[in-house]
């Protein structure tokens, strides 16, 4: 009972804030009611007793994508964009018909046809086991997100250097 | 609704607000006097018990200074987003009361059907990952202000933050892996009889980098680059008034409790001390007796070192404290393999060995980026 309020609470809250955050004109209100709706998620994952995936859900999305976001709107002109225009596009009805088709052709039938949930007792993703899991049969696709990581991370601080070096020049003349 | 579980859940968290809430007054005292004898000033010692002449030391400046921020103006500037310039120091003080929860005082009036939130399987994890929370605070509180001054010094604040997350999570790492769990009580179980991790010099250098990020986390001098008086006013919260700016700073201060109690519980040895045998209770006290050490140290500091610059204070985080975290992850997993043999000459060399290797990088380093520090270029003054 007390697990079935926290559900809907927490959906709730990951909902709403994945629609404010679609309907938002202003990026910065946009982006925090995006953080709002990982915070759900993370909610989400505790009520399923996958507390590593929760507390890594909040280190990454609202700690690392949420600061990435705000510095990337930090370097864009026109942050605050005016609340009152309405969001609409000529396409908005057909957009909404295929959205209803996807869901009633392809997702429904998905959901029937999935077994009922396992209590959640039974499995056990504890921290233990996932690291076990990392380390035996994970081992090599861990190495190489690791070493993806890092190239996307040498080549960004690269791409940035090349930027800034001919200032750099330029004030030394 | 199962009014039982609410209870022990209040049982759990309404003792953990009240006494840091109160440790806090306490330390603002505490700060204001001690950085007043550094500086050869007396410091607050009028108020006292009202409407009697007993000053008792100035001890009841905090509640004075409570109730002048409750009845203080609150001033919102005319271009600041109302909604979030109200939220920021909400979520600036949320976190770091969440993660009061995480350390692992074991109160005597808890018992083994209580809600511990520390014997969680990740709990060293949740404390990083909420306290990162605080980031957005502070960007939140300098971008709602429309200020110039509050979005320098929210840009400088989370741009510190996010480069010191990083040796400080790193330094905890060698905690974990040595201990082979994230449960903060086993952490602090496992340092039991004074074999605290400061006492080895992995987990020395550990710690001192731990304690530096600390500091640079929660925006202690002499990282306070964020609210740098001389420089941009109060920083992020220039446009703060009244009880949301006593709101920042209550967050600031819990903030530095429970890091302080995460460096106790990571490196000395948590609630252990002299006297648990006879009065289990009294780990509590020795848990808040050492975050107040922590604390002292953070006031001392405060009040002998100047403010860093913003190069010096990245080139610090980047070029010094990260490959020397590194570094240190890597003689952790030999010192571990080395501990696994059990003995005790392999132990001495291993000691010896790291000792020697710590010291040798650390001052490789210093010596490597001593000569890149050049004297400040001046670009839009003279």
């Amino acid at each position: 009972m007390n697990e079935e309020i926290a559900f809907w609470i927490l959906s709730a809250i990951a909902v709403l804030g994945a629609l404010v955050a679609v309907r938002k004109r202003n990026l910065i209100h946009g982006v925090f009611a995006l953080l709002v709706f990982f915070a759900g998620l993370s909610g989400l994952f505790l009520l399923l007793l996958a507390e590593f995936i929760a507390a890594v859900q909040v280190l990454v999305y609202i700690g690392a994508v949420g600061v990435l976001l705000l510095f990337a709107i930090m370097l864009t002109e026109r942050v605050a964009g005016d609340d009152g225009r309405r969001m609409t596009s000529r396409g908005s009805f057909w957009g909404l018909v295929v959205a209803v088709a996807v869901f009633v052709v392809l997702l429904l039938p998905a959901i029937q046809e999935l077994p009922p949930p396992e209590a959640a007792q039974a499995i056990d993703p504890s921290v233990k086991q996932l690291g076990h899991k990392l380390m035996n049969p994970y081992v090599v696709t861990l190495e190489v997100l690791a070493l993806l990581l890092t190239a996307a991370l040498i080549g960004a601080v690269t791409a940035a250097q090349g930027v800034r070096m001919p200032k750099e020049e330029d004030s030394q003349e | 609704m199962n009014f039982e579980l609410l209870i022990d859940i209040l049982i759990a968290t309404v003792p953990l607000m009240l006494i840091f809430a109160t440790l806090f007054a306490f330390t603002t005292w505490l700060e204001r006097k001690a950085l007043a004898r550094i500086q050869n000033r007396i410091g607050p010692n009028k108020v006292g018990i009202p409407c009697t002449r007993i000053s008792l030391f100035g001890l009841g400046q905090p509640a004075a200074d409570g109730i002048k921020m409750l009845f203080k103006e609150d001033i919102v500037p005319r271009g600041a987003d109302r909604l979030f310039h109200l939220l920021a120091p909400i979520l600036a003080l949320i976190p770091s009361m969440l993660v009061l929860c995480f350390l692992p005082l074991d109160f005597p009036w808890l018992n083994e059907n209580s809600v511990k939130a520390f014997l969680l399987d990740g709990a060293v994890i949740f404390f990083f990952a909420i306290t990162g929370l605080n980031t957005l605070a502070v960007f939140m509180a300098g971008w709602a202000s429309r200020n110039k001054y509050s979005l320098l010094g929210g840009m400088r604040a989370v741009a510190q933050m996010v480069s010191y997350e990083i040796p400080l999570v790193l330094s905890a790492v060698i905690v974990v892996m040595m201990v082979g769990s994230l449960n903060a009580a086993e952490i602090a179980k496992a340092q039991t009889g004074w074999d605290w991790f400061v006492f080895s010099p992995w987990g020395f250098a550990a710690f001192v980098i731990f304690f530096i990020a600390a500091l640079a986390e929660t925006n202690r001098s002499p990282f306070d680059l964020p609210e740098a008086e001389s420089e941009i006013i109060a920083g992020y919260f220039t446009e703060y008034s009244g009880f949301k700016f006593a709101l920042f700073f209550l967050g600031e201060y819990i903030a530095m409790f429970a890091i302080s109690g995460l460096a106790v519980t990571l490196f000395l040895g948590g609630g252990d001390g002299p006297g648990l045998a006879v009065l289990p209770w009294l780990s509590v006290i020795w848990f808040l007796a050492k975050i107040f050490a922590l604390i002292a140290v953070m006031i001392w500091l405060r009040g002998t070192l100047p403010r860093l610059r913003v190069d010096q204070l990245m080139g610090f985080a980047w070029k010094f404290m990260l490959p020397l975290s590194i570094l240190n992850i890597l003689v952790a997993g030999f010192a571990w393999h080395a501990e696994q043999l059990d003995n005790t000459f392999i132990t001495v060399i291993t000691w010896v060995i790291s000792l020697a290797i710590l010291y040798g990088a650390a001052s490789g380093l210093n010596q490597l980026n001593r000569g890149k520090v050049r004297p400040r270029e001046y670009k839009y003054a003279e």
